[in-house]
């Protein structure tokens, strides 16, 4: 009974820090249709920022943070500035743009190696005075609850800006029809260059939030970025409800299909349910 | 001297995997990430012959090929209903499974340990473990694997491929079945590259399954990229120069802790800078 409490913990959380990175993906996806690789190193990017301020400058934690998420967006606004949008505008291939941002990752990534060290650090002050809570004979610490509550807090506040505001309709119009929305006098380079900001904003704090829960390493990146392709294509790519239900899937395949077996199958498992959406599901799971 | 022919050695067995890899990339027009697993699978194959059985290693190149092809012929059937992005996707999410194999089928991949003590081969009284009679040895198979390569390109079966690439709804129109082609081109590449993993298994003679991770895959994407796509010289060009590159940073004089990132660094933005100016590489003839 306590395994099972256990890993249902597990999954849900690790669901949230998934649908974060998908959300983010999803939004992107959906008004540029096409992967984009570079978004996982956006959560090494929030992480070590807030490493760099409050470990090495010794700043206020939360300052750190806002700032790291900040960051993280700046860069990814600044990719779509000086990388994808040049190639949207000649018209380049999904797969030209898939290639660049891959190597906008392996370059990225390996600049925060040097920077910083390869070694694995964890964000929190004092790890063994952590606050943990016991419910139904499994353990949930303070910081994966803080995940949950931001997690619920910023798929909340995306919702809203997407229905309730003059921005999220021209972002729809985009993903709709990027020609169309042009027609109708929508800015659509500068709306794409602002979801960039959002998404990679948002991947960046879920960056922040993987590093107080367990650390930061600069290959972080590339994990979180498959988990999260891999929620968006299984919940359907560019929508945004079918990212965050993929996420939770996900999570709970991964976690309860190493309940017999040995934890290092945990992104074979992953994968493995990625092929089977791919073959008889291609769409995801809210897409028609 | 001695130096030297270790980069020829390495700079002909990426070769190879950049010939083979482009027939599925530059010639099908398919963006395969799976290279590194049969490329893996190939020196597996070797080690595990060469090191718990009596078999020689020309044998067990024949029976890596024979495995791949088994192996490769199974993805490739999952793998050709794809195109696009999906294809790339889902490519990259069967190397990552098949590197989990590599790294938790301990009783027979020894895991991380990696396997030791693989002996270099031996045909007709002529010894191959001096670097320099090794380096023959490659070279042979290099030239063997260009003319495979050549002679597919220019027979009817290859414009076939390069028709696929260009649009496959019109030949399928014609009646061609697009799936076996793709599938055949597959299973060839992954042969070829099965050879290339017997090679540097024998050479090295440590193997673990860092080598065969996803990054792999990508540096042989990038050979193949840079040097050209659809162009079988290209890739010998890429090779040679993405082979050179990181001697080029170790003489500016990077630590060699540092220089492995830097070389992280070149590579994407290598990458960044071929999409935005060169998306068909140095003499290439298909852009992405």
């Amino acid at each position: 009974m306590e395994i099972f409490s256990q890993l249902i913990f597990n999954s849900i959380i690790a669901g949230a820090v998934y649908a974060l990175i998908a959300l983010g993906f999803n939004l992107i996806y959906g008004a540029t249709k096409f992967l984009n690789l570079a978004h996982g190193v956006m959560t090494a990017i929030g992480g070590y920022t807030v490493f760099y301020f409050t470990k090495t400058l010794d700043w206020n934690i939360y300052l750190a943070v806002i700032i790291g998420i900040l960051f993280a967006g700046l860069i990814g606004f600044s990719l779509d500035k000086f990388v994808y949008f040049p190639l949207r505008k000649r018209k380049a291939s999904n797969m030209v743009l898939l290639v660049a941002s891959f190597g906008a990752f392996t370059a990225i990534q390996a600049i925060i190696a040097i920077l910083f060290n390869s070694r694995f650090q964890t964000l929190s002050q004092n790890t063994s005075a952590q606050k943990s809570f016991e419910i139904f004979g499994g353990v949930i610490t303070q910081t994966q609850l803080i995940i949950l509550a931001s997690a619920a807090l910023i798929m909340t506040g995306l919702v809203l800006l997407l229905h309730k505001t003059r921005f999220g309709k021209a972002i729809k119009a985009i993903s709709d029809d990027e020609e169309v929305a042009k027609i109708v006098g929508i800015n659509t380079n500068k709306i794409i260059g602002y979801v960039f900001f959002i998404g990679s904003a948002i991947a960046g704090f879920a960056g922040i939030l993987v590093g107080f829960d367990t650390g930061i390493e600069p290959t972080m990146g590339l994990d979180l970025l498959f988990k999260g392709v891999i929620a968006s294509i299984v919940g359907g790519i560019g929508n945004l409800y079918g990212g965050v239900l993929g996420a939770f899937l996900l999570g709970f395949v991964e976690n309860f299909g190493i309940w017999k077996i040995s934890g290092d199958w945990k992104d074979a498992i992953a994968f493995a349910l990625l092929i089977v959406f791919l073959i008889f599901r291609p769409r995801g799971i809210m897409n028609k | 001297m001695e130096y030297l022919i270790h980069l020829g050695i390495l700079f002909t067995i990426y070769a190879i995997l950049g010939i083979s890899l482009n027939l599925v990339i530059g010639y099908t027009g398919l963006l395969s990430l799976t290279h590194a697993a049969f490329y893996g699978i190939g020196a597996y194959t070797t080690a595990i012959l060469l090191t718990q059985t009596g078999i020689g290693f020309f044998l067990s190149v024949i029976l890596g090929i024979i495995f791949v092809g088994i192996v490769s012929f199974l993805i490739g059937i999952v793998l050709s209903r794809f195109s696009d992005d999906y294809y790339a996707l889902g490519s990259l999410g069967l190397n990552m499974i098949i590197f989990s194999i590599f790294l938790n089928w301990q009783s027979l991949t020894k895991g991380p340990l990696g396997i030791l003590g693989i002996s270099r081969p031996e045909l007709f009284g002529i010894n191959f473990s001096s670097n320099f009679m090794f380096l023959i040895l490659t070279l042979l198979f290099l030239i063997l694997t260009y003319l495979v390569a050549r002679f597919i390109v220019n027979s009817s079966f290859g414009r076939v491929l390069k028709t696929i690439r260009e649009d496959e709804k019109a030949i399928q129109v014609f009646g061609y079945k697009t799936f076996y082609f793709k599938l055949a081109i597959f299973v060839i590449s992954a042969a070829m590259a099965a050879v290339a993993g017997s090679l540097f298994a024998s050479y090295i003679t440590f193997i673990d399954p860092s080598s065969f991770a996803l990054m792999e895959s990508i540096f042989i994407v990038a050979i193949i990229i840079l040097g050209g796509l659809a162009d079988l010289r290209g890739s010998i060009l890429g090779a040679l120069f993405l082979i050179l590159l990181p001697e080029v940073l170790r003489f500016v004089g990077f630590p060699s802790e540092i220089a492995a990132q830097m070389r992280q660094v070149v590579y994407g933005v290598i990458l960044i800078l071929l999409m935005l100016y060169r998306p068909q590489g140095l003499i290439g003839e298909y852009k992405l």
